[in-house]
Order: C-alpha cells, then sequence, then structure tokens
C-alpha cells in the first residue's frame, strides 16, 4: 500500500486508488513476467472493481544510458499495453465479477474475479480479486520521523496494515512474445477513467514516491504550501511535463535531504545545481526490471544502485511481493547503503505472498466492522 | 448527467460499505491516527447522507466528539467536529470548533470553504457567497463551482444554479457518481421549492440514476410524484424507505400522500411511526430536527401548537427565507397574534410540494 491515498483526489473513488505495483520473473520460469497492479487499500469483504475504470499496465524497452552521478534510463517512444476492465455484477452472486484483460494484439482473455486460475490465453494468464496486503509498514513513526526531524523508528513496530485486504490484478505473460525484445523494461501501472479520451486518475510506478518521498511539504522552500501529488499523478510517468519537472525536483530534493539528515551525516550530497543524486532517478518513475536476470527475493532499486555506482547489475530489478521495500527505501535514503540496513521494526506482512500464481496470499477474515 | 463513464452507483455505494468495514474498529480507538479516524468520520457522515441514515451521522458524531477528546490539539480533529455539528445543525458549535482548528494551523481555504457551509446552513447567504466566489476564481473546479452552485440553489437563484451545475460536472474528472448525485439531488430541491416540479423530477430521477439507493433523492422525488398526481408512484418510493430508514421524514410523507389517497387506516399507522420517531430525535437534536419535525406537526401531524414551538427554534437556529416562511405559516395555522411579524417577504415561494 506505498501509494495509498496519494493525494486528494484518489480519496474519492477507492476503486482507482493505486496502492502498489510489483513486477517480478517468475520465481522457476525467466520466460515469464509477472506484474501485480493493487487498488483499494484497506478494502473491506464487498469491495469490488469499478466498472468505469480502465486498469492498465504500460511496458516500454528501457536501457541503461548512462552511469555514474549523472545515471539515467533511456527510454523506448514506443509502448505495449494491456487494459484490465470489469462488469457491473449481475444476478446475485456479486461476490463474483467478470474481468476482461485486452492484450497488446487486442484479444481479450475474460476471467471471473477471485478465481485464483485466472483467465488464460494469448500468452496471458490474469487474476483480480481481494487478496491479503502484501505490503507492510508503520506509518506513525514515518511521521513522527518527519514531524520531530529525529529517526523515530522502533525495533519492534507496529504494522500499519496488518490483517488488511487489497483489491489485486496479477498479469503473468510470455514477455519476449508480448513485450519484443528487452531484456530491460520500464512499467508502470494506471487507473484511467473510462470514455472516449481516458481520462488518467492515478499513476503508479516505485514504491512510496508520492508518500514518504514527495508528501511532506515543510522541507520543500519552493512550494511550502503546495499539494504537489494530484498534479504528479496527472502526468505521464515517460513523459513529465516540464513546466512542472522544476516543482517536483524541488519537493524531491529538499525530502530526501531531510531522510539523508537523520543518522547525523551527509551520504548524498547534492551537487552545485542543489539536486539530490537520487531525484533524477526517482523522477524516472517506473519499476526497471531485467528480464534475463533470474529471479530474486530482494532485487528493487538493485539495477539503479549499480548504475550510480558503476558497476554491472546482478538482479532483475523490480519489485518482488515479500520484500520488505521500506527498510530497502529507508536504508537508501538514510545512509546511502554505507551503514547497517535501517529497520522500521516491521519485518513482515500477515502473510507472506506464495511463488505460485496468484502469488499474493487469500484475503483476511473480515474484522469486526467499524460500528 | 455526465457525458462521461461513471461507476456505477450500487458498486459506489457497496465500495463505500467495504471503505468502512475495511477501517474497522481500529481505526474509531484513540491509538489510530487522526488521519484514519478523520476519515472514518467523513465515511460514515458520508453514508449517511446517502442512505439518509440519522444513526450513521450520529455516530460519525460521536466519533468527532471522542477525537476532540483525544487529540485536542489537533486542528483536524476539530475541523472533523466542525463537520459533524453542523450536520445537526449547531451551527453556532461548529464555528468555535472552526475558530480553534484555525488557531491550531489548519489551512484558512480548509477553515474557509466549512465556514461557508455553515454560513449557509444559517442563511447568512451573502458571506457565505462571498467565500464561495473567491475559492471558485482561485481554483475554478469541481467541488468549487459545484458549492457555489448548491449554495445559489439554496439560496433560490435557479438560472445561476443551473448555469454554474453545468460548468461544475463539465469539469468533473472522477469516476464516482457519489458528488455528482448529491449536486443533482440540490438542484432537485431547489426546482420543487420553487414549484417547478417536472424539473424537479428531472433532477431527482438523475440523481437517483446515479445512485439508486439515494434515500433523501427518492424521498423528494415521491413528494414531486406525488404533487404530479403521480400518488401511487410515490407511496412505491416512500414504502421502503418509510420501513427501513430511521429518518421520520419518509414515514411522515408516506402518511401524508395516503392520506390524501383516501388511505387513513394506513395513513393514521405511519403518521404514529413518524411522530414517536421525531419527539426522540426532538429530545436528543432539537436543532436538528426542529423544521423538518414543525412541518410534520403543522400537516399530517395534526399538532399546529407543536409544530410553532418547533419552527420558532428552527428560526432562532436559523434564519433562512425557508424557516421563516415555515415560521409564518405555523404562526397563522395557530392564529398565532405573533403571525403579522412573521411575515416573510423574502422569503423563497412555498409551492405544495415543498417542505
Amino acid at each position: 500500500m506505498s501509494d495509498h491515498f496519494s493525494g486528494p483526489r484518489a480519496l474519492a473513488d477507492p476503486a482507482a486508488d493505486l496502492v502498489d505495483l510489483f513486477a517480478f520473473p517468475v520465481p522457476d520460469n525467466p520466460q515469464r513476467l509477472i506484474v501485480v497492479m493493487d487498488v483499494f487499500g484497506k478494502a473491506g469483504p464487498g469491495a469490488i472493481f469499478s466498472d468505469a475504470v480502465i486498469y492498465r499496465f504500460r511496458f516500454r524497452r528501457a536501457r541503461i544510458a548512462a552511469t555514474g552521478p549523472g545515471a539515467a534510463f533511456g527510454v523506448d517512444p514506443d509502448e505495449v499495453g494491456f487494459d484490465i476492465t470489469f462488469d457491473v455484477p449481475s444476478g446475485d452472486d456479486t461476490a463474483f465479477q467478470r474481468g476482461h484483460c485486452r492484450t497488446p494484439g487486442g484479444e481479450t482473455v475474460s476471467f471471473s474475479s477471485n478465481d485464483e486460475r485466472g483467465g488464460t490465453g494469448w500468452g496471458v494468464r490474469v487474476f483480480a480479486g481481494q487478496r491479503s496486503e502484501p505490503f507492510f509498514l508503520d506509518v506513525h513513526t514515518i511521521l513522527e520521523s518527519a514531524e520531530t526531524r529525529r529517526l523515530a523508528f522502533k525495533k519492534v513496530g507496529s504494522d500499519t496494515l496488518y490483517g488488511t485486504n487489497v483489491l489485486s490484478i496479477v498479469l503473468e505473460l510470455e514477455w519476449a512474445e508480448l513485450l519484443g525484445s528487452g531484456p530491460i523494461f520500464a512499467i508502470v501501472c494506471e487507473t484511467l477513467r473510462t470514455g472516449p479520451r481516458p481520462l488518467r486518475i492515478e499513476r503508479l510506478g516505485r514504491p512510496e514516491i508520492k508518500n514518504v518521498s514527495m508528501s511532506f511539504k515543510t522541507f520543500d522552500q519552493v512550494n511550502r504550501d503546495l499539494e504537489i501529488r494530484d498534479l504528479y499523478n496527472s502526468e505521464d510517468a515517460f513523459a513529465l511535463m516540464p513546466d512542472y519537472v522544476g516543482a517536483y525536483r524541488a519537493r524531491l530534493n529538499a525530502n530526501l535531504s531531510f531522510w539523508d539528515s537523520l543518522d547525523g551525516k551527509t551520504d548524498w550530497p547534492l551537487d552545485e545545481g542543489g539536486n539530490h543524486p537520487l531525484t533524477r532517478l526517482l523522477l524516472a518513475d517506473f519499476l526497471v526490471i531485467d528480464t534475463s536476470k533470474p529471479f530474486q527475493e530482494t532485487s528493487y532499486f538493485e539495477i539503479e544502485r549499480a548504475m550510480l555506482a558503476a558497476r554491472p547489475h546482478f538482479s532483475p530489478g523490480g519489485r518482488w511481493l515479500n520484500e520488505d521495500v521500506m527498510d530497502s527505501i529507508f536504508t537508501l535514503y538514510i545512509n546511502g547503503g554505507n551503514g547497517p540496513r535501517i529497520s522500521d521494526g516491521i519485518d513482515a506482512p500477515i502473510a507472506w505472498s506464495s511463488k505460485v500464481f496468484p502469488y499474493l496470499a487469500p484475503p483476511n477474515p473480515p474484522k469486526v466492522a467499524a460500528r | 448527467m455526465i457525458e462521461a463513464r461513471i461507476t456505477d452507483g450500487r458498486i459506489a455505494l457497496r465500495n463505500l460499505e467495504a471503505q468502512i468495514e475495511g477501517l474497522g474498529p481500529e481505526a474509531a480507538r484513540a491509538s489510530a491516527c487522526v488521519d484514519e479516524r478523520v476519515r472514518l468520520i467523513d465515511l460514515f457522515a458520508l453514508r449517511g447522507s446517502i442512505l439518509g441514515a440519522i444513526a450513521d451521522y450520529e455516530h460519525a458524531q460521536e466519533l468527532a466528539d471522542r477525537l476532540v477528546g483525544d487529540a485536542n490539539t489537533t486542528a483536524a480533529a476539530f475541523l472533523a467536529r466542525a463537520q459533524a455539528r453542523e450536520l445537526f445543525h449547531r451551527f453556532a458549535d461548529a464555528l468555535e470548533d472552526l475558530e480553534v482548528a484555525e488557531r491550531l494551523g489548519a489551512a484558512a481555504d480548509i477553515v474557509n470553504h466549512e465556514r461557508a457551509a455553515v454560513f449557509q446552513g444559517l442563511g447568512r447567504y451573502e458571506e457565505a457567497l462571498g467565500i464561495r466566489q473567491e475559492a471558485a476564481r482561485r481554483s475554478p473546479s469541481f467541488n468549487s463551482l459545484g458549492a457555489l452552485a448548491m449554495l445559489h440553489a439554496e439560496s433560490g437563484d435557479a438560472e445561476r444554479a443551473l448555469h454554474l451545475h453545468a460548468e461544475s460536472v463539465r469539469r468533473y474528472g472522477g469516476v464516482s457518481p457519489l458528488p455528482l448525485a448529491v449536486l443533482e439531488f440540490q438542484l432537485g430541491v431547489m426546482c420543487m421549492r420553487k414549484g417547478d416540479l417536472r424539473r424537479a423530477q428531472h433532477h431527482l430521477t438523475a440523481a437517483v440514476r446515479y445512485v439508486p439507493s439515494y434515500a433523501p433523492a427518492q424521498g423528494h422525488l415521491a413528494e414531486v410524484e406525488a404533487e404530479l398526481g403521480h400518488a401511487e408512484t410515490a407511496v412505491a418510493l416512500l414504502y421502503p424507505l418509510a420501513t427501513t430508514s430511521d429518518d421520520p421524514d419518509y414515514a411522515g410523507q408516506l402518511a401524508r400522500i395516503l392520506r390524501y389517497a383516501g388511505r387513513t387506516e394506513d395513513s393514521r399507522r405511519w403518521r404514529q411511526h413518524a411522530a414517536e420517531r421525531y419527539d426522540e430525535l426532538i429530545a436528543r437534536h432539537p436543532e436538528a430536527f426542529a423544521d423538518h419535525a414543525a412541518e410534520f406537526w403543522l400537516g399530517v401531524g395534526g399538532d399546529p401548537d407543536k409544530a410553532l414551538r418547533l419552527a420558532k427554534l428552527n428560526f432562532e437556529v436559523r434564519r433562512t427565507p425557508r424557516a421563516c416562511e415555515l415560521l409564518h405559516q405555523a404562526s397563522l395555522a395557530t392564529n398565532s397574534r405573533e403571525r403579522n411579524f412573521y411575515q416573510c417577504p423574502a422569503a423563497v415561494p412555498r409551492s405544495g410540494a415543498a417542505r
């Protein structure tokens, strides 16, 4: 749920509120790639997908364009997309919702929600339905850290998402057949309002860009009172509007410097233009996966770290469901990997994801209602 | 109606319930973060407004009171309580909370947005208009223009309200039908009060099309249908509401329409049901239910003296044209010596359908 409530607009319709994106090779079959889009954080048992939203995965071929301090990706202009849509449930059995995945070739694979076998055809397998929240973090101590400007993580934290569920869309695909030659791809997911001219509601690539990295306003000396996230959400991840890039950069520079300051030393000195070394890579806000590398449990941002260090990467990058990505992010932001791994005190979700389709654990039992 | 596709109203309501269930009991506890507790209060208030569920409003208020108790240095807590108090027409208390929120650092535009809503409730339309116009000028969005449209609708400026409504809908970028349904509902009520029954029927039908279980829209549509001579349609709309809702308004309307349809026994039963419930609610939330209860006792309730007492209370709480008109009607019905005092030249014309 790294992107949950990522701006005022996202709050209006929870079924369009993106909460996480994952991408990883199938553990025992690197010819197949998995992407997972989660929406509707803290979904109650009755939650279902909107019939007015396109849930979209976008893939572009990427390459390492520069390494060292100016590390950057090059991304092809052409792309491949998969659109998933849902019907209004009909009849008495409203637990099942009919879904449809449109492939880049225009074929449609239909399926029933919550059917763990998923729908299969045209090189894809697709599942959609309610699952256990795979993400875990302690929101209280993150907010406290920002407020007190000192690291507030406890040895044993409190998982804000413990026992909660999300709506997940899991897409497994034969990447060589459907995406073309790789091996590196840039991936984002989006929610769009259906219509003749679909309107982007949210987009998501890397975890915790809009919340942990962008939401705090107090450190930003340029736009101290600007809620920047709706604007950021509305942008094309592969083509940010030049007019607003300065505002995003200023916010990231300020907030990343704040995180870097928390251990009392500077691991990420700013360049002569005041830019944080991670800002450029993070503004390339897509997951990057190298399909030539086999599955690894911990791989988020490994390609990017290798690029910054001007060394070859060894993992597929992307993001696996069970990775403790908050610890990875805090370690990256706070000590740049130049010190011990930083833990927020939460090391596991309520249920681990499996290495078998549809990967995410079944939903947790309903809680006693709020009243 | 909007041309773009929006979420089916049944899915939207189901997902609203799922949001409340998903937040779970933790969000109501003192250990939950303030944002989450505020979110839960908002969701109960929203569900209450769509389903016409007074229990949801009461729960929102209870949660807001507890939140202020636990977080009395947090602006968001006072903002949430101001909104909850507004639901029950506790306008003076809401304004006090907004002042505290402002002192605690709440953003001026957020406080002013809420202040405008309170001013609107109080009938202080000029003050509300100043704030709403400024917000729409600075950021002409669905929300700011919609709020301005609703203000004009309530103050009776139909032409302006309809124009702003169209402008607002044109800028809608979301997929939830709930805000669109609320706008249509407000316009429907405005048209009903102006006696433009066909246009009221159009907007209220649109609201119900957006969200089929939108109880207040169904209830008002039933009143319009009755005024248009479609008593059976009205009864069919009101019966399920009167049976399931904890708001006596539906039972009261049903009693009124059944009486006019000559179904005296049924009418008496629903009148009794509404009367008991109004008495309960007046004991708990006098400011919030004084106007509807006064109307009930003035009409099918058959107790003009009680109606006058409540209409006076309502007029003390908010000096809207509607409150003034209600007081005038009540004073006429009781042949009160004060009836001339309560003449309301500026009042919104009262149609037979309007309540």
